[in-house]
């Protein structure tokens, strides 16, 4: 006797539980399509476009972040580190090599999705092309870690996971036609702290 | 069995569907975007510098401690802006934007005649007054033209040290963001 109404509940249940569902995991999993992966960073050149597609448009309107445009840099973000694992405060990590030709280039940490970490106001929470300690072929490495370390040291704060950001300023690579010899700092965990 | 399979079948549908009519209805929505957002700073029309420290009520803040930003609110509906800031800081960049966040225009201090940024942002029919006539202040902006009449402009510069603080202070509190008084007919 109730079959047809609960075939229909059964549809409408799945229509609005999936579609919402789907629709927040997918504002939530990514910034958009058409972006560059090189190693584990990404980078969307697009997004602040008029070109950007539907899920960028959507992803920019809900996160209200200020886009950098085409002229000023491109930002290319890290939640994993080069093998694949998660970034998190419990391990520390080596940030290692040269960036894409830029002018000036900046380093922080975010949380995974985008806020300030909450840091002492003393802890280096970021470094730039001008601090930054190379070595003589002008490559840097710069160590990831909740407790003070020697040489560059970027502080994250203990136990939580979190995402490296980089931002070149005035590069060429926000054209995106080139990107494909495009080299990236390499992230290796360097150690864990035991648990 | 038939009829339950047909079911699900028509759910998965519709949630494709709604999941299409979501996506594309969440800009309209959102009341969070960076145009609202900026905004709600206060007044159009004015640089506002950003924090760089986590504020308690979500507003914006930035988040790069290599950078200071300032954002203005701007609408060209009566008479074009100018956007103006000296030169004397090792970097900036400016990016102006459409109140759906879109790209309007983007350049930096290499870019600028003579590291000064000096820009007007105007509809094509005030840039088209703006042409006839070329008053002799404006004869070196660089003139960009806004489709739309809303929009904002995000300045950033760049603090390797944190000396330079207050150089990027001054500079982002000298920005001007202004509409321009004497427009000429």
């Amino acid at each position: 006797m109730f079959r047809i109404p609960l075939l229909v509940a059964l549809a409408l249940a799945i229509t609005f539980g999936l579609g919402t569902l789907s629709a927040v995991w997918a504002l939530k999993a990514t910034i958009g399509f058409g972006s560059i992966a090189l190693g584990p960073w990404n980078a969307f050149p697009n997004a602040q476009t008029g070109s950007a597609d539907p899920y960028a448009r959507a992803h920019r309107a809900r996160d209200g972040a200020l886009l950098l445009g085409s002229a000023e840099g491109l930002v290319f973000r890290a939640s994993h580190d080069s093998s694949g694992l998660t970034l998190t405060g419990r391990c520390s990590y080596d940030v290692a090599g040269l960036t894409p030709a830029a002018r000036f280039w900046t380093l922080h940490a975010t949380t995974p999705d985008g806020k300030p970490l909450s840091l002492d106001r003393n802890m280096p929470g970021g470094l730039n092309s001008w601090t930054v300690l190379r070595g003589a072929d002008s490559n840097f490495t710069v160590r990831v870690a909740a407790s003070a370390q020697p040489g560059n040291w970027l502080a994250v704060p203990a136990g939580q996971p979190f995402r490296l950001v980089l931002t070149l300023l005035d590069t060429p690579a926000a054209g995106s036609s080139g990107v494909v010899d495009l080299s990236m700092p390499v992230i290796t965990r360097a150690g864990c702290a035991n648990a | 069995m038939r009829s339950v399979i047909f079911a699900v079948l028509v759910g998965i549908l519709g949630a494709a569907a709604l999941h299409i009519l979501i996506i594309l209805a969440v800009p309209g929505f959102t009341g969070n975007d960076a145009y609202t957002r900026i905004t709600e700073l206060g007044e159009p029309q004015h640089f506002y510098p950003l924090d760089n420290d986590p504020v308690a009520d979500g507003g914006l803040v930035n988040d790069d401690p290599g950078m200071r930003i300032a954002v203005c609110a701007l609408s060209v509906a009566e008479r074009p802006v100018r956007l103006y800031a000296p030169a004397g800081v090792p970097f900036w960049s400016i990016g102006l934007f459409d109140s759906t966040a879109n790209e309007v225009f983007s350049m930096n201090d290499r870019t600028s005649v003579g590291g000064v940024l000096d820009v007007v942002v105007a509809t094509p029919i005030q840039l088209n007054a703006i042409r006839k006539t070329l008053p002799a202040d404006l004869s070196r902006s660089i003139l960009v033209e806004m489709a739309g009449e809303d929009g904002y402009a995000v300045l950033r510069t760049f603090v390797p040290t944190a000396t330079m603080d207050e150089a990027a202070y001054s500079f982002l509190s000298d920005a001007g963001c202004e509409a321009i008084e004497d427009e000429t007919e």
